[in-house]
């Protein structure tokens, strides 16, 4: 059977994929069975730290095709989910200044902040604007010259090299009054972090595939050198998660392995790596549920000051404060699932959220919601 | 992690592409990924190609995918035919080696 | 006189009609002779019938038998967009309303709130492409009302339409009469209109081989009780359907609910009816319709097909004895080409709608949550 010239491996491909799952999920089924005689243990928990991942696996219903020795947990991996309340207070502060356009990806909007949300923001009048793409933001810039256009960055380093890319291309225009808030964060650390914590037996990582995109596999090599802990870098269909944890348990020597050999190139993207470390330089980021993490996160280099929002505008955003009762940290180390919250369910739900795990389309808790009540 | 898309690139003009997916079409910026090529397939986030996809690779995982369904196929028919006892039950010589 | 008045006076004799490229100006709106010549050379013009022409406060109707009632506000931005406006989804979606409770449209209403400044001449294509969809529905509009604020209170044109429909089946469609084993029918695939009018804002960039699905469904709705009575025993063949109906027994009962899914999508429908109903759904993923250009749509800005906006589309939920002849007839008609059983009422987790995915997994299906955005994770 020949690839249709107009395909490429995606979730359109439905004919094909049913079947080759089932043949996947067996294959997982008698690979993790032998891990388990290997490791001596009597399960294998994996560990995916992407929330893209997260979303898939709840979209496929792919926890229905694991056989009952592999759990997969979600780590931190969502973007939304580990962004501290001080840094979203932060971006709300900047909203309420009546010169301030805050532009955002729609990820953020409805997220809970100490006292509010940026969608509340809007509504009580300050100009808040989702774009779909950060070039959006500097076109806003261009077009708006009386406007203070401020760009919510986050994400990791899938995003980050296009937040450098646009925000050099603002200064390529002259542009005097776009700025970038950066909140971005680095993939590799918080996995050091996770396992030095030591709080779950991480038998594997399914690796983020669009992360790795730009990084390539090397940053994680050090998983399996100090940690003995493998990881496969798996794409975003069904077949490349179940192919992902078919490999995992397939190791007898911990490695890092690329599943998503369509897209992901042992060396990364070199162009995007020099944009990234053009215009960003790593500092220690606060992580929800992880605390201070040192140089996992990125910010404005000083020759890029004026592009700092930070640096530009002096904004009190006050106390940060947690929502009490919320067990976010622990669900994003891995450690609590979901419905193990008193919250989960009942004072928190995707329509009236506490924490960013539920709000987020994408968070652990929101995920897991959409399996509750439905057994087979 | 992040929402990507594989988009075919239709048309260059400086460091903005054309990409197209099925009944979609939309602007990226090239400037990620310097040695696209109209017709490639990239990866796209956020308004810019992040990756050129592998056509090999692509192909590869393709065929895998194909190789496996097939043989979920042969399994089916396989118990089926073991279940009816009917005239391609041939016993042991049939099973997986 | 009113200052408005005065500057009513100054802009000259038939301001409206007279003068294309002309712009509504306060005084349309202030019932004054103004007022009286934009309701003749617009409305009247477009609109076109023997009961508004007498241009009384109130119509006088002559229904047969029960009657339905139903009312909508539309707001859309922009106003134009591909396969439609706001005109004609003003008039398909109080039809389609109707239609939900198995009722021919009788007779609209329509009441306009008109921004100070908007173009004469896009209020005539408005009101053309209004004239034309009620055409199509076979009905008309016959009463109206017409406001306008000063510039900035409202977007251009904000349109409320009110309908009287006939019920041509003699029992009460709803959740109430769903039972375990009904199937599920939806007429066509999800997703145009929402892309369609997101693509159209502008907002995030592309461009997309999507149109609105915007259509009357009256005639489609008509198509799906006629197959359902094929189907069941009928009585006199003389009188008006309903009449025969209550004659012999209700032939259509097998027709149990109706919703056409616009805001909040498919999802949002069957949850509801889930709820109501307290049965389950089970929905086959591979089952529903969506056009190729939804699907890429969707995988770009990370929405889900199941939770956009229709407003062409026809949710019924019918008897299984029936339901292949609903299909086929749905699939005979115009605006019906794809239509399909997409699932099928259950006794199992009642309340909740269960998808199968194209894997064979399952998953639970909740209604979306607050205003549709785009993610990039």
């Amino acid at each position: 059977m020949t690839r249709p010239a107009d395909a490429v491996p995606r979730s359109g491909v439905a004919a094909v994929q049913p079947a080759a799952l089932q043949r996947l999920a067996a294959g997982l089924a008698v690979e993790a069975s032998a891990a388990l005689v290997r490791r001596g243990s009597s399960a294998l928990t994996f560990m995916e730290v992407c929330g893209t991942h997260t979303m898939a696996i709840a979209r496929f219903g792919l926890r229905d095709l694991l056989p009952p020795e592999v759990r997969l947990v979600s780590g931190p991996g969502c973007p939304v989910c580990v962004t501290a309340m001080g840094d979203l207070d932060k971006a709300i502060a900047l909203a309420r200044l009546p010169e301030v356009t805050l532009t955002t990806f729609g990820d953020l909007m409805r997220v809970p902040a100490s006292r509010s949300s940026l969608a509340a923001e809007r509504a009580a009048g300050a100009d808040v604007r989702v774009v779909y793409s950060p070039r959006d933001a500097v076109e806003i810039a261009a077009g708006e010259s009386d406007r203070q256009v401020v760009f919510a960055g986050i994400g990791f380093e899938t995003t980050a090299p296009t937040v450098a890319a646009a925000l050099l291309e603002a200064q390529a225009h002259g542009l005097r009054n776009f700025s970038v808030l950066s909140m971005h964060k680095t993939m590799p650390p918080p996995l050091e972090a996770l396992l030095d914590l030591g709080e779950t037996d991480i038998g594997g990582f399914v690796l983020p595939g669009h992360v790795s995109v730009v990084t390539g596999s090397a940053c994680y090599e050090f998983l399996a050198r100090e940690y003995g802990v493998g990881g496969v870098i798996a794409g975003f269909e069904a077949y490349d998660v179940l192919d992902a944890l078919l490999r995992l348990a397939r190791q007898t020597e911990t490695a890092i392995e690329i599943e998503y050999g369509r897209a992901v190139r042992p060396e990364g993207n070199l162009v995007a790596q020099r944009l990234m470390a053009q215009v960003f330089e790593p500092r220690d980021a606060d992580w929800r549920g992880l605390g201070v993490i040192t140089g996992s996160g990125l910010g404005l280099r000083e020759e890029y000051a004026p592009f700092d929002a930070e640096r530009r505008f002096d904004v009190d955003a006050g106390e940060p404060l947690e929502p009490t009762g919320c067990r976010c940290g622990e669900v994003l180390r891995g450690v609590l699932d979901p419905a193990e919250c008193a919250l989960f369910g009942a004072r928190c739900t995707p329509e009236d959220p506490v924490g960013a795990c539920m709000v987020s389309s994408e968070g652990a808790c929101a995920a897991r919601y959409r399996f509750r009540g439905i057994d087979d | 992690m992040c929402l990507a898309l594989p988009m075919r690139i239709t048309a260059i003009d400086g460091q903005l592409a054309i990409i197209v997916a099925e009944g979609l079409e939309q602007r990226a910026s090239l400037v990620l990924v310097p040695d696209a090529r109209i017709g490639d397939y990239v990866l796209v986030h956020a308004g810019y190609a992040i990756s050129v996809i592998d056509e090999d690779e692509a192909d590869e995982t393709y065929a895998l995918l194909a190789e496996l369904a097939e043989a979920a196929a042969w399994e089916d028919s396989r118990d089926r035919r073991h279940e009816t006892g009917g005239t391609f039950d041939r016993g042991g010589s049939q099973e997986d080696a | 006189m009113t200052e408005a008045g005065k500057r009513d006076e100054a802009a000259g004799p038939g301001a409206a009609g007279a003068t294309p490229g002309g712009r509504i100006l306060l005084g349309h709106g202030s019932g004054g002779k103004l007022y009286r010549d934009l309701v003749r050379d617009v409305f009247v013009r477009a609109f076109a019938n023997p009961l508004l022409e007498r241009l009384d406060d109130a119509v006088a109707l002559v229904p047969s038998g029960r009657i339905a009632f139903t009312t909508d506000s539309h707001v859309v931005q922009p106003l134009i967009f591909p396969g439609g406006d706001i005109g004609r989804l003003s008039v398909a979606g109080t039809v389609n309303d109707l239609a939900t409770a198995a009722a021919r449209p009788l007779a609209l209403a329509a009441a306009f709130i008109i921004e100070e400044g908007f173009a004469v001449d896009e209020l005539e294509a408005i009101c053309a492409s209004m004239a034309a969809t009620a055409a199509e529905a076979g009905v008309e509009i016959v009463t109206g009302d017409t406001k306008v604020v000063e510039r900035g209170a409202c977007d251009g044109v904000y349109i409320t339409t009110t309908g009287v429909g006939e019920i041509v089946v003699a029992h009460d469609l709803g959740a109430e009469t769903v039972r375990e084993g009904d199937a599920v029918v939806l007429s066509g695939g999800v997703g145009d209109h929402a892309v369609a009018v997101l693509a159209a804002r502008g907002d995030f960039h592309f461009s997309a081989d999507v149109r609105s699905d915007c259509a009357p469904l009256w005639g489609l709705v008509e198509a799906a009780i006629e197959a359902v009575r094929g189907i069941s025993p009928t009585g006199s063949a003389s009188g008006s359907p309903a009449a025969a109906e209550s004659a012999s027994g209700d032939s259509a009962e097998a027709l149990r609910f109706l919703r056409d899914p616009t805001r909040g999508g498919l999802t949002t429908v069957l949850a509801e009816l889930a709820e109501e109903a307290k049965l389950g759904i089970e929905l086959e993923e591979a089952a529903i319709p969506v056009s190729p250009a939804v699907r890429s749509v969707c995988d770009l800005l990370g929405y889900d097909p199941l939770t956009l906006a229709n407003e062409g589309k026809m949710v019924l939920v019918v008897a299984p004895e029936p339901a292949d002849a609903v299909v086929a007839a749905l699939r005979a008609h115009p605006l019906g080409r794809d239509a399909a059983q997409v699932g099928v009422v259950t006794a199992a987790h009642p309340g909740r709608v269960a998808l199968r995915t194209v894997y064979g997994t399952r998953r639970v299906l909740d209604m979306p949550v607050g205003e549709l955005l785009p993610r990039i994770c």
